[in-house]
């Protein structure tokens, strides 16, 4: 055997026939036609929440839980974990999600509201839009300073 | 391995040749490095979540910023990031079918579906480089910004697009988050092309029919379809929220 690095290892319990290959092939289009459809709502909803205007919260909620979906149907079936032992499973998302928890946790709970509740507002984040005019333009600085005064 | 007359002479689990996981060693590993990439992403992306609550008032709106599209002169917001998300996501599909053809070890289907992975891959990090381009050049216009360069406060300057230091759009963390997030994930889509096209040419020669089983197209399919993972969830949180 030549190629020996990698080849006792391998299960060939993962290769199959044509007639498999064929249910296989269906079901992986089904997910991409999924997918598909679930990223041309989500635009359509952006683009909607752009030009109408969506309360940010739903926003949020759907967007959020619709990426998890995404994300649930690549994991799943692209990257083929849904087909694993269960202790495969387990060990490749119970430590991230474990992990992620407390990051978002961290981050929008304990930091987050620590952050913004003591922010210093720099001075570097107020602009105006230019297309009013020059007069208009000239104005703002001034009505700035006068804040800070 | 797993041979009658082994499993007999060894008990099972500690005589060697068994993997409790039924997963070869090289996509075990490959799970691990996809593991600690991801937390890598998780923590660029969760950043960004924190700095963009802290300054929620003056965070800009991504549809705003990001609405060109190629040889139309006309606003459409997020009509170009749509186009990649559908590229990506399409060579995502041709990725795992080019897997299910080595399934089957049928080297030519292989090949075409790796090859129209590695055009789709091209065509992402194209587009990424025009997006690029065009947060970097911004509006004609500009806006006018108070600045700090070198601890010097600058009132009311005119800015045009976008760099490290500041950008025309809002708080200046918007355009350093754009650059490393869309960056990192970037360089990963070039990467993973640069790996398809080694695996490609390995398939080409007939490697893989020699080993007699086609995983390593399996394990650089893991890798780019985390690459499409981490891509929906930028896409979410940097473009669509």
């Amino acid at each position: 055997m030549e190629f020996h690095d990698d080849f006792p290892m391998y299960e060939f319990r993962d290769q199959h026939g044509e007639a498999e290959g064929k249910v296989q092939r269906k079901r992986l289009w089904r997910v991409f036609w999924y997918m598909l459809l679930i990223t041309i709502f989500e635009l359509g909803l952006g683009y909607y929440a752009a030009t109408k205007g969506v309360d940010k919260i739903y926003l949020m909620v759907i967007f959020i839980s619709l990426t998890i979906l995404k994300a649930y149907f690549i994991v799943y079936s692209f990257m083929h974990l849904g087909h694993e032992v269960k202790p495969m499973k387990w060990i490749i998302i119970g430590p991230y999600t474990a992990f992620i928890l407390y990051l978002v946790f961290m981050c929008t709970v304990t930091e987050g509201t620590y952050a913004k509740a003591h922010r210093i507002s720099p001075p570097d984040t107020k602009y105006e839009t230019p297309k009013e005019g020059a007069s208009e333009s000239a104005e703002a600085p001034k009505e700035k300073e006068a804040e800070h005064k | 391995m797993s041979d009658h007359e082994s499993s007999a002479e060894y008990p099972a689990h500690w005589g060697g040749g068994v993997s409790p996981l039924k997963v070869s060693y090289g996509k075990l590993f490959m799970w691990f490095f996809l593991i600690s990439d991801a937390l890598t992403f998780s923590a660029f992306l969760s950043a960004y979540g924190f700095m963009r609550h802290k300054f929620a008032g003056e965070w800009p709106i991504p549809s705003e910023v990001f609405h060109h599209f190629p040889f139309v002169h006309k606003e459409l917001p997020l009509a170009y990031v749509g186009f990649m998300t559908f590229v990506l996501i399409m060579s995502s599909v041709t990725m795992v079918l080019a897997v299910e053809a080595g399934h089957r070890k049928n080297r030519k289907q292989v090949l075409t579906w790796m090859f129209l992975t590695i055009i789709g891959g091209f065509t992402f990090v194209g587009s990424q480089a025009w997006e690029w381009f065009h947060f970097i050049t911004g509006t004609e216009a500009g806006h006018y910004k108070d600045l700090i360069i070198d601890g010097v406060l600058m009132k009311h300057q005119l800015v045009h697009g976008a760099n490290l230091t500041y950008n025309e759009y809002g708080n200046s963390l918007f355009g350093a988050f754009f650059f490393f997030i869309t960056g990192f994930h970037g360089f990963h889509v070039f990467s993973g092309v640069l790996i398809n096209i080694t695996i490609f040419i390995m398939v080409y020669r007939g490697i893989m029919d020699k080993r007699g089983h086609y995983e390593m197209v399996e394990k650089v399919g893991l890798y780019w379809h985390f690459v499409d993972l981490v891509w929906v969830f930028v896409f979410t949180f940097f473009y669509l929220l």
